[in-house]
């Protein structure tokens, strides 16, 4: 008797309200964070009460970090590293999120439609994006730059045009990346039976693609789109260690670029910005792994 | 009651990588408004692309011909843009599979009024209103909590439900029912036909309804016409269809229904063999290798659709019965 009325008031204390959150993991939050915190730095970097990141301090050259002066210590040439990774984040979040932002829009444009459509046209779109995926990226923006910004003694670029230039050539690098994965997930959603049953209430082709597809569509275009924000940053930094980047120490590539040579004196010359690149890109593959399995789940309870 | 929509001689072709494939042969039916027409026969007899292909929904491999009146007017060559306005609010059609046919990162409330705002130009506050208004006819209980629930929340017979209140949002005079209860348990398919033919009767909507089962068409169809491997094999108003059964097909369709009656353990009724490869051109009847009273004549030629009077065609050589 005495079970009977157990069970029978465990049951009315049956949660109602299941508890929703789920618990995100520990890497979510830190990448987030330092994601946040390189944002912040990129935005209102110049706010902080640090010296100025172009301005050779001849009294302290080659400082270790934790100087009393100089926070992160300085360059050989007695430039200060905090000010110049601080600087350094806003060329870099400015150009990887100008270039994915534009490249992954033009992308998804393009691998979206030519998927709904299909036709000769997806398949000149292919062909365009295989032939664009064949060529490496290195190559590519390597002689965009030395073509569109060339630069020597006599005819030297400016540091506007060649932070143009790379946004372009990275531009161009993304949009295949991203629009094949939109093609891809377009092909998949679009032979859905719910596209369809739009389509037979009489809904126009681009109501479709904006109301239907594109909503499914976005998450791995997301995903992808964090991942791709990882590799520019280190494309950005290939290209300034190969001498074609942004000049004068003005990104984590060209500061390394320009520190690889004193890396037996000053070693952290290099090790900070490296640290630097190293730890966006690993948060930028968390952050959209999480952001993909998070967005994944309402379809996944079907 | 005047005619509403008329196929005259329609056949469809699918280009294949294993030829030209046979998906509707030479149909011809006609439906009155307000009148309910039951398309039955087995998977791959072409009931769907049957129901597609009037809608103009085929997918580019297809080709089309004969032709489709509806409304007096001749829509078979119509352009893309002039038959899209037809869609929705002259013919809709409800699809098999409602966990497929809605969009499952889309709220309910999004989907139901997608089409009154797109295709009707109502306002952001009259859509919502209206979705209730749906919502409440289809028997959705609080309709409004329903508006803000998503897919996933719903179960197979709601989400019919709602498949049902978007199809019929734009008060279509005719609505295709493409096996709107095969993915359903059976107590929600009663209540779901129940649904349908009341909403039918209220607005004077024509239907098509496609399904397999002949116990289905049998209470919520005016006329039923079977389908076997592309062809209409039998041709008959409801009552006229079950009383006096002509097709041998129709006959084993019927009979391959389970029943409560036959004891445990015994076989379940089959239809032997399968559909003849529609790819290819064979003569004689397409039911002749499955069919229980076939003889040469059925193997060597392939029997017209006849008149049996009463409005009721059949094509077979020795219908069951007997030739009048």
């Amino acid at each position: 008797m005495s079970e009977t009325s157990t069970l029978s008031s465990a049951n009315t204390d049956l949660p109602i309200k299941v508890k929703r959150k789920r618990k995100r993991p520990v890497g979510f939050y830190l990448a987030g964070s330092w994601l946040f915190l390189i944002v912040f730095l990129a935005v209102f970097g110049w706010i902080l009460p640090a010296p100025s990141w172009d301005k050779s301090f001849y009294d302290s050259l080659g400082v270790h970090p934790f100087h009393h002066s100089h926070i992160l210590g300085t360059t050989l040439d007695g430039y200060d590293m905090f000010a110049g990774l601080v600087n350094g984040a806003r060329l870099s979040v400015f150009v990887s999120l100008i270039s994915v932002t534009v490249g992954g829009a033009i992308g998804t444009f393009i691998g979206v439609t030519s998927a709904y459509f299909r036709g000769k046209i997806d398949m000149i779109v292919t062909m365009a994006f295989n032939v664009m995926l064949s060529i490496p990226n290195l190559v590519l923006s390597l002689s965009l730059l030395s073509v569109l910004a060339y630069s020597d003694e006599n005819h030297p670029a400016t540091i506007g045009r060649r932070v143009g230039v790379l946004i372009l050539s990275l531009t161009i690098v993304i949009i295949p990346i991203l629009g094949r994965i939109a093609r891809g997930a377009t092909l998949q959603w679009s032979s859905r039976e719910f596209v369809l049953a739009s389509k037979s209430m009489g809904t126009k082709n681009f109501t479709i693609i904006r109301k239907h597809i594109l909503p499914n569509v976005a998450p791995a275009i997301l995903a992808i789109g964090f991942l791709a924000i990882g590799s520019v940053i280190i494309v950005e930094g290939s290209l300034a260690i190969l001498g074609i980047g942004v000049p004068g120490g003005a990104s984590w590539g060209s500061m390394l670029a320009n520190g690889r040579g004193n890396i037996a004196y000053s070693p952290w010359e290099v090790y900070l910005p490296a640290g630097a690149i190293a730890l966006t890109v690993i948060s930028c593959n968390w952050f959209g792994d999480f952001v993909r399995t998070s967005l994944d789940k309402r379809e996944s309870k079907i | 009651m005047s005619t509403l929509l008329k196929i005259d001689d329609m056949s469809v072709r699918f280009q294949t990588p294993r030829g030209n494939l046979k998906a509707v042969n030479n149909v011809s039916i006609e439906l009155l408004a307000g009148e309910s027409l039951g398309v039955v026969g087995e998977s791959g007899s072409g009931k769907t692309v049957l129901s597609r292909a009037t809608m103009g929904l085929l997918p580019g491999t297809a080709t089309r011909t004969g032709t489709i009146t509806y409304e007096g007017q001749d829509i078979t060559n119509l352009p893309k843009d002039e038959v899209r306005e037809l869609w929705g609010t002259g013919m809709a059609m409800i699809f098999q599979d409602p966990m497929t046919a809605l969009n499952p990162v889309r709220r309910i409330g999004s989907q139901l009024t997608e089409s009154l705002t797109v295709r009707l130009g109502m306002n952001k506050k009259d859509a919502k209103e209206k979705a209730i208004e749906l919502l409440k006819r289809v028997r959705i209980p609080d309709p409004e909590a329903m508006l803000r629930k998503f897919p996933y929340q719903l179960s197979g017979g709601m989400r019919q439900r709602i498949m049902i209140a978007i199809a019929v949002s734009c008060e279509p005079k005719l609505l295709f029912a493409d096996e709107p209860t095969t993915a359903l348990d059976v107590t929600v398919q009663a209540q779901v036909l129940e649904l349908l033919t009341e909403l039918r009767k209220e607005e004077n909507m024509a239907m098509i309804l496609v399904t397999h089962d002949l116990g289905v068409v049998a209470g919520h169809t005016d006329k039923i016409a079977v389908m076997y491997a592309g062809d209409v094999v039998e041709y008959a108003p409801t009552r006229q269809l079950f009383s006096h059964m002509k097709m041998p097909y129709t006959e084993a369709l019927l009979k391959s229904i389970p029943r409560l009656e036959t004891p445990t353990g015994s076989r379940l009724p089959v239809i032997e063999g399968r559909l003849p490869d529609p790819t290819k051109d064979e003569p004689g009847c397409p039911f002749a290798n499955r069919c229980p009273y076939v003889t040469d004549k059925c193997r060597a030629e392939k029997p017209p659709l006849t008149d049996g009077g009463n409005n009721h065609f059949y094509r077979c050589w020795f219908p069951i019965g007997g030739v009048k």
